[in-house]
């Protein structure tokens, strides 16, 4: 029973009365009381009540809505984007580098060890995060503002706020504000909980006013092990995946790039011979900002403005992964990417062997390591040293020759290393790295490695013999190319390979990776520049098939079959000529192109484009003869070489076959003839495909950019040949008349055609509207779509209805079709299952128009702004931008592109400073900010500036400043300037305390609209907030229009009326002439001009004024002086500094430090000290009223002087009283008595007042006594009181307990 | 500190290179110019050319060597304003004009310069090509506005000169991108037959011969004829036809032809008409969105643009566009996609299309002061 009545709830009681009740039985009863009704019921309170008002609440409300838009912008963000870069900032010592460390473990599983460099994580399936420690150094604080994209702020909460972490926050208001996170750390060093929350809410509340109000902050309590618990840490690690970003504008207009690896690739001859000399070095990063062109200029942060020698794409190190099928990330895709904090695997590529020898962290990884860790181990393992080895080894060139030592090598004459010049390689799609020739040596192995291929990732050690016999080959071809230049050029060039080989480490048999695939093929074309005549030798790498991994697997096969193919296909062989890299300046072979080019256009149908055979249009019979004499000259040479390859005794019959082959375009193909045989064919086969496609195009743009792969022929071969040889005939000419022809850009018309023809007339007729039209524009056509349309309808007249005529097929897009149609249209289909194709287009066109139409009908009537427009044309941009080269190859796309953002970069950079190497310190970031057009030039600018509300000084004009503006941090000298109501600037000493000034500085150009900010020294950590001032960057310009007021100051000499002689403000009459008509003013204020020169004292003037001047005024010529701005552009170069003093960097000194080193003291304007104030007694003399002006005074205006008292007269003198004796005596009495009297009332007075002070005493006393005796009378009477209500109290309830 | 220069040879596209050059910020060594020629060194026009830039730009330095045959040019800040500029006779306005267009979106203030000497001659595009083809083209690109014209106030032919010709531009911090892949079809064609100095019946004559031709095609033609006299009409005698096709998407292209200056074999004024109608026939066969001598100015503004896709349609290029292209990539790093469009089976529109693709390079202009 007990148990049943507990489950037994109360029921919940329904309210019968009061408000709720009401309300709802009104509801049940008259339904809705909404404010709809109430505007029913009562409209006059709904009504407008003034019309104004509602414009007002009206404009409100608009104002509101457009206050939410952002400019609309186009979005760029690549479809991969690159990874995001996560900064963690604080003051030392709070807990940086754990954080990182707990969020990489967090998200890799991995451990870490020592932070240094960036480290690249796969957060997610479509995220990956960088996250870089700031050092606290104020240098890389501004660094990393710069390319933060979030920011994990870290504050000690045990501590408050730090300065550092304001001046950081400032720091990424002046350069965009990234996004930014606050971490509180060292929680658990606060005990109590109270003081834990109070501290919380404190610090929350300090950094929301400094960030935005509700800005994220994270509070990580305790440390377990060392290390942030794992629920917090996977909380941050959460919002930091899901987290949004805004563009910020410099860094989506700017390509840039954080260096997360560094390889030197100075000549280790050159270091050993001048440890100083300046470094190439190589960076490789992810790319970031925008799109970033190669050859461009970038600016390194803390060193300095450099060009970009070579910039290539390689794989991403750390990919996002490829499906997207699973929920989470498996293990392996979990990817890390820190080479300066050495993780990451083994990459290796053109520069050099990035090696992780690891305990293992992922199986996919390990693989990686395989090949390489045997390198490695080689490199232990040998014992002798280099030297002897190099003396030892032995360089085989061909499989069948015998190995060439060392001094044979040498005697050989090959003294020139290659250089790098890229080109781009359309048809294979990448960068190829040409080796140029030149007279110096100045490469070495380590330019050698370079070229190795990017490849080579993939490379297996299973490969390693097959490939060494590849090379060989290779090498066999190569060294053919080789005699076979050295041979037709009188310049004797030759590949170092041989020198390359010895001074590799590891013997002949297990040559290191970077070697053996070492492909260079040397071509040497001799190409005349330009008058200049200057031999250009080229050689070049050979062209890879797309599918090299193919080709790897299947290699013992295809090298039998190679060597066939070599023998037997000479003849269907893809031409394989040569062309000169283009020097892009109008080179001879250019000059050919463009002197034909409009004929070739008209002839769109010839492919193939060879200008020679143009020519030959014009004059057939002269390009025979041409022909026939190159032929002749081309059999001679071939006699001699092969002359030359018999007694070198190398295998001749390759390269005779070669010398035979007839096609050498020279103009057309790109690749060289020495492309290895094996290659040749499957890039044919590869390619071909691709080259149909853009047969056309290739040509085209070669002709215009100089570079075209090479391609396929189907003309006939004599024509080509001619065409080879025609431009190695005719050089000087064409190409000097070009360089001096008129320049002039109309474009002469083809004289092919002749516009009296009918036939030339009818191939332009469609161009006019009166031709014929398009099958979608035609106006016959569009008028039966339109039937199609809107055809039917029912004639309410005569109730006839119209149909259009294929209703049926495109009915369905109407929703409210009829049935029968339905049934219509289903059966329509079966009928005709064959058309259905284009039944279907047709229906689809119809219905976008119809959709169109239904738009424009009724979108634009509505809320369409321009606000909407705007931003569907941005994207519309967007989807173009996105969609035009997305089909494309990355090596191609790159060409037209730049190297779009997200692409995993490696720049190469010449001529370092060595200190950047030597003292390179991973800790500190390396950015590459790309500059735009002409921001790497100086000049003047102008900008807003405001001193720091917290900075403790006001600044001074002329004081050395240090400025971070856009990628740079550089000093200079500012000048200060306000800007008067006339737009005059005027120069200011100081900054003023609370508002904008200008500034002027001599600095880098850098785009209006740049915020900015000053610090006046980077070294150590001051006391004080170190910002400066900030501001934004207003004009650009080459000349300074800064004034400062000058005042020239003269005295009058000769005084008539109104004109004054002044002298002593010129000194010639030259300077008085320049200053004519210039108006002057005396210290009290008449104004005056200047009139003439006066001849004798030089200098002099004469000069009107408005009034007569006095001997004593000084008069003064107000004018205005332009100022210089010095010319100082100090690039802080604090990256050079020496590891651990990187802080200490400092640049020109002060005025004030300069005199506060050396002691120098001021002294002061004797005129400006102050002395004691002497003041004389003025004297005045009395005020003189003329007579006659005191006559003519009112009375009461009148003077009233006392007329001066004369001599009294004596009758008007009184006598002197002299008393007798008896009146005397008498006196003396009475004075004696009024004496006595006077003192006996003193006396009764005083006493008098002491009594009645005793009484008032007296009384007092009685009075208090009086009350205290009452006080005792009326205690006594409320206790009675009292105790007789406790007893009637008592008594009551005594008597309520008896009732009961 | 400054950017790395380029470094060339020979005179040939010299205001291609100096414009690049002003707009790019990089500085240019021409060497050997006419070096092997009798009369070495820079001409005369060449020298004023560069005497206007100086004009317009701010901290321009220019060295050239004592025998003219190696410039120097370090380009400053364009700053634009009011220029007034004596062109040399040599060459017409219309070579000056080119760059001025060219340069003139990207000052800081606005421009309006004032170009006086040979407005129409047969070696350059004539003012009135320019007034017909490149402001509907700049237009195109946003750059548009009341401050945009040119204006023959006077005419000035071939030997003598006298002519002159009011620019004005707005300045643009940045320039739009366009996609324009279809010319469409041409509406109608329109003229100016001008004659300055001989008998006015000239200019009617020439519209005659010219219509003669043109009629085939379209009924919509109208050739306004431009007689000045007096002061207005320079120092030299000659005349010359000048002749616009303007299609319904807003392309213009344009053909001219002036009389052969005093002292050259004269020319009759019916065969100039014929000649210049064959020869917009000629243009009209090339087609594209945009005028053969206009070609470069069209990719300059696409490569100065927003780094957005712009496309654009254009006939065969010309020899200058070619080496132009060339000079873009020296300057800007830009490369332009090109490919061609074979004329269609069955339609006569024609002959060979390129269609050019470019991503802009991003460009804002620099010079412009924000307040």
């Amino acid at each position: 029973m007990d148990v049943k009545d507990k489950k037994e709830q109360k029921k919940h009681q329904h309210k019968h009365s009061g408000p709720k009740a009401q309300k709802k039985k009104n509801k049940k009863q008259g339904g809705q009381d909404t404010e709809e009704d109430a505007r029913k019921r009562n409209p006059k309170a709904f009504a407008v009540q003034s019309a104004v008002r509602m414009a007002r609440t009206f404009h409100r409300a608009q104002d509101l809505k457009t206050k939410k838009h952002h400019i609309p912008l186009v979005d760029r963000t690549p479809l991969e984007p690159p990874p995001i870069v996560v900064v963690v900032v604080g003051p030392p010592k709070v807990g940086k580098s754990t954080l990182i460390r707990c969020l990489v473990k967090n998200y890799t599983r991995q451990k870490l060890g020592e932070i240094t460099g960036p480290v690249t994580i796969v957060s997610g399936k479509k995220r990956r995060l960088t996250f870089i420690e700031c050092p606290n150094d104020i240098n890389a604080m501004i660094d990393v503002a710069k390319v933060a994209d979030l920011v994990l702020m870290l504050i000690d909460a045990s501590f408050g706020f730090e300065m550092e972490t304001f001046e950081f926050l400032n720091i990424c208001q002046v350069h965009g504000f990234p996004r930014i996170m606050g971490v509180l750390t060292h929680l658990d060093s606060i005990k109590s909980a109270e003081v834990l929350r109070k501290a919380k809410k404190r610090l929350k509340h300090r950094f929301w006013t400094e960030v935005y109000q509700g800005a994220k902050l994270f509070y990580l309590s305790g440390m377990v092990y060392g290390e942030y618990q794992t629920r917090e840490v996977k909380n941050l690690g959460r919002f930091i995946s899901v987290i949004k970003f805004r563009p910020l504008v410099w860094q989506t207009s700017h390509p840039y790039v954080l260096a997360d690896r560094l390889e030197d690739l100075t000549n280790p001859e050159d270091v050993r011979q001048d440890p100083k000399c300046d470094r190439t070095v190589c960076l490789y990063g992810y790319l970031r900002g925008t799109f970033l062109k190669n050859k461009g200029q970038v600016h390194i942060p803390g060193v300095g403005d450099f060009g970009v020698d070579d910039v290539s794409f390689l794989p991403d190190p750390c990919p996002l992964p490829e499906a997207l099928k699973k929920r989470a990330l498996n293990e392996k895709e979990r990817m890390i990417y820190a080479p300066m904090a050495g993780v990451g695997g083994v990459v290796y590529d053109k520069d050099a062997v990035y090696i992780d020898l690891p305990g293992g962290h992922a199986r996919q990884q390990q693989e990686e390591v395989r090949p390489t860790t045997e390198l490695v181990q080689s490199l232990i393992g040998t014992h002798a040293t280099l030297d002897a080895k190099m003396a030892a080894s032995k360089v085989s060139l061909f499989t069948d020759t015998e190995a060439l030592s060392q001094e044979e090598v040498e005697a050989s004459g090959a003294k020139q290393g290659p250089t790098e010049s890229s080109v781009w390689d359309p048809e294979t799609q990448r960068q190829r790295r040409k080796a140029v020739f030149s007279d110096k040596e100045d490469d070495d192995d380590e330019d050698d490695d370079d070229e190795e291929d990017d490849d080579e990732e993939e490379e297996d050690d299973e490969e390693e013999d097959e490939e060494e016999e590849e090379d060989d080959d290779e090498e066999d071809a190569e060294d053919e190319e080789e005699k076979n230049e050295e041979k037709t050029a009188p310049t004797v060039v030759k590949k170092k390979e041989e020198e390359e080989a010895i001074i590799k480490p590891s013997d002949q048999s297990a040559p290191p990776p970077p070697v053996k695939r070492q492909k260079v093929e040397v071509e040497e074309v001799v190409k005349k520049r330009k008058g200049a005549g200057k031999e250009e030798v080229i050689a070049e790498m050979p062209v890879f098939a797309d599918s090299e991994d193919e080709l790897e697997k299947s290699e013992g096969e295809e090298e039998e079959e190679e060597e066939e193919m070599a023998d037997e296909e000479q003849g269907e062989r893809p031409v394989k000529g040569k062309a000169p890299a283009d020097s892009g300046h109008c080179s001879e072979e250019e000059g050919d192109d463009d002197d034909d080019d409009d004929e070739d256009d008209d002839e769109e149908d010839d492919e193939e484009d060879s200008e020679d055979e143009e020519e030959g249009v014009e004059d057939e019979e002269e390009e025979e003869d041409d022909d026939d004499d190159d032929d002749d000259d081309d059999d001679d040479s071939e006699m001699e070489e092969g002359a030359e390859k018999k007694a070198k005794g190398s295998k001749v019959t390759v390269q005779k076959q070669e010398e035979e082959e007839p096609m050498e375009d020279v103009e057309m193909s790109f690749d060289t003839e020495g492309a290895l045989r094996w290659k040749q064919d499957l890039a044919q086969k590869a390619a071909e495909a691709f080259v149909r496609r853009q047969q056309a195009a290739p040509n085209l743009r070669k002709l215009v950019y100089g570079t075209v792969a090479e391609e396929e022929e189907d003309d006939g071969e004599e024509e080509e040949e001619v065409g080879g040889l025609f431009k190695v005939n005719r050089p000087q000419k064409g190409k000097k008349l070009r360089a001096d022809a008129m320049d002039c850009s109309r474009f002469e018309p083809d004289a092919g055609h002749d516009w009296d023809e009918e036939e030339m007339l009818a191939s332009i007729k469609d161009c006019f509207v009166t031709g014929k039209w398009e099958e979608d524009k035609d106006a016959a056509t569009r008028l039966k779509e339109d039937d199609e349309l809107y055809g039917d309808f029912e004639d309410l007249e005569t109730g006839e209805v119209h149909r259009g005529r294929d209703q049926a097929e495109g009915g369905s897009d109407g929703d409210g079709g009829e049935d029968d149609e339905d049934e219509e249209e289903e059966e329509k289909p079966l009928v005709r299952m064959d058309d259905d194709e284009a039944a279907k287009n047709k229906r689809l066109e119809k219905k976008r128009r119809l959709k169109e139409r239904f738009d424009s009908m009724y979108d634009d009537g509505g809320d369409a702004t321009y606000f909407d427009d705007v931003k569907e044309e941005m994207k519309k941009q967007a989807e173009l931008n996105k969609a035009e080269f997305e089909s494309m190859e990355d090596e191609a796309r790159v060409q037209y592109e730049g190297f779009r953002p997200g692409m995993y970069v490696r720049l190469e950079i010449p001529s370092l400073p060595c200190e950047f190497v030597t003292n390179f310190d991973a800790r500190y970031p390396i950015i590459l900010g790309g500059l735009g057009a002409s921001e790497g030039n100086v000049g003047y600018v102008q900008m807003r500036l405001k001193k720091h509300r917290w900075h403790s000084r006001i600044l001074k004009t002329r004081d050395p400043l240090i400025l971070s503006l856009g990628w740079r941090r550089f000093q200079t000298i500012p000048l200060y300037y306000i800007e008067d109501h006339n737009g005059r600037q005027r120069l200011l000493k100081y900054t003023p305390e609370h508002m904008h000034c200008g500034a002027t500085i001599w600095g880098p150009i850098t785009p209006q609209g740049t915020g900015f900010l000053a610090v006046q020294s980077v070294t150590g950590s001051k006391a004080g907030f170190r910002i400066a001032a900030t501001g934004v960057v207003l004009d650009l310009d080459k000349s300074v229009t800064i004034v400062k007021k000058l005042k020239l100051i003269g005295y009058p000499y000769k005084i008539f009326k109104n004109t004054s002689f002044i002298q002593g403000m010129f000194t010639t009459v030259l300077e008085v002439a320049k200053f004519e008509g210039a108006s002057i003013r005396t210290v009290s204020g008449i104004k005056g001009q200047i009139k003439k020169a006066l001849r004798t004292p030089a200098g002099a003037f004469r000069a009107t004024f408005e009034d007569r001047l006095l001997m004593s005024d000084i008069v003064f010529l107000r004018s205005w002086y332009p100022v210089s701005v010095p010319q100082l552009y100090n690039p802080v170069t604090s990256l050079l500094l020496p590891a651990g003093q990187k802080d200490s960097w400092s640049g020109m000194r002060t005025l004030g430090q300069l005199k506060h080193d050396r002691g120098i003291r001021n002294k002061p304007n004797k005129d400006s000290l102050y002395k004691p104030v002497e003041r004389q007694p003025r004297q005045f003399n009395r005020l003189q009223i003329p007579r006659e002006l005191q006559k003519s005074l009112p009375f009461k205006s009148k003077l009233k002087q006392q007329q001066a008292k004369g001599k009294t007269p004596r009758d008007l003198l009184r006598p002197v009283v002299i008393r007798e004796p008896h009146e005397q005596q008498v006196a003396q009495l009475l004075h004696a008595l009024n004496t006595v009297y006077h003192h006996k009332q003193k006396a009764n007075r005083t006493e008098q007042r002491a009594k009645h002070k005793d009484f008032l005493k007296q009384k007092e006393t009685q009075e208090q006594e009086k009350q205290k005796r009452l006080k005792e009378v009326r205690k006594n009477l409320y206790r009675t009181i009292g105790q007789k209500e406790k007893k009637k109290l008592k008594s009551s309830l005594k008597g309520a307990a008896k009732d009961d | 500190m400054a950017s790395h220069g380029l470094t060339y040879e020979g005179c040939n596209f010299f205001r291609q290179r100096l414009v690049l050059s002003t707009l790019s910020g990089k500085r240019v060594k021409i060497r050997n110019i006419r070096s092997k020629d009798d009369n070495p060194g820079l001409r005369d026009f060449e020298a004023s050319f560069i005497r206007l830039l100086d004009k317009i730009t701010n901290g321009t330095r220019i060295e050239i060597n004592q025998t003219g045959t190696v410039l120097f040019y370090q380009p400053g800040l364009l700053y634009g304003g009011s220029v007034e500029h004596e062109c040399n006779t040599q060459r017409s306005v219309g070579y000056y004009l080119e760059a001025l267009i060219m340069l003139a979106p990207f000052m800081k203030n606005s421009l309006r310069a004032v170009l006086k000497g040979v407005t129409n001659d047969q070696k350059d595009p004539s003012v009135d090509l320019l007034k017909a083809t490149a402001v509907p083209l700049m237009k195109k690109f946003g750059i548009d506005g009341e401050g945009l014209e040119i204006k023959v106030v006077k005419r000035g032919m071939a030997p003598g000169g006298g002519g002159e010709v009011h620019f004005t531009c707005p300045v643009r911090r940045t320039i739009r991108p366009i996609q324009i892949s279809d010319p469409g079809k041409i509406k109608r064609i329109r003229g100016t037959a001008y004659s300055v100095r001989v008998s006015p019946q000239m200019a009617n004559r020439i519209v005659d011969s010219a219509r003669s031709i043109l009629n085939k095609f379209i009924p919509d033609i109208y050739i306004y004829t431009d007689h000045m006299k007096g002061a207005s009409s320079g120092k030299s005698p000659g005349f010359g036809l000048t002749l616009v096709a303007e299609t319904l998407n807003g392309t213009f292209l344009a053909a001219e032809m002036v009389s052969p200056p005093l002292g050259e074999q004269p020319m009759l004024p019916e065969d100039l008409g014929k000649t210049c109608a064959k020869l917009l026939l000629e243009e009209i066969y090339r087609g594209g969105c945009v005028d053969s001598t206009n070609q470069s100015l069209a990719l300059l503004y696409m490569t100065l643009g927003q780094q957005d896709v712009s496309k654009i349609l254009l006939g065969p290029l010309s020899p200058y566009t070619i080496e132009f292209l060339r000079h873009i990539r020296d300057f800007h790093q830009i490369m332009f996609k090109i490919e061609t469009q074979a004329p269609g089976e069955e339609e006569s529109k024609g002959g060979e299309k390129v269609l050019m693709t470019c991503v802009g390079a991003g460009y804002t202009n620099i010079s412009k002061t924000i307040k």
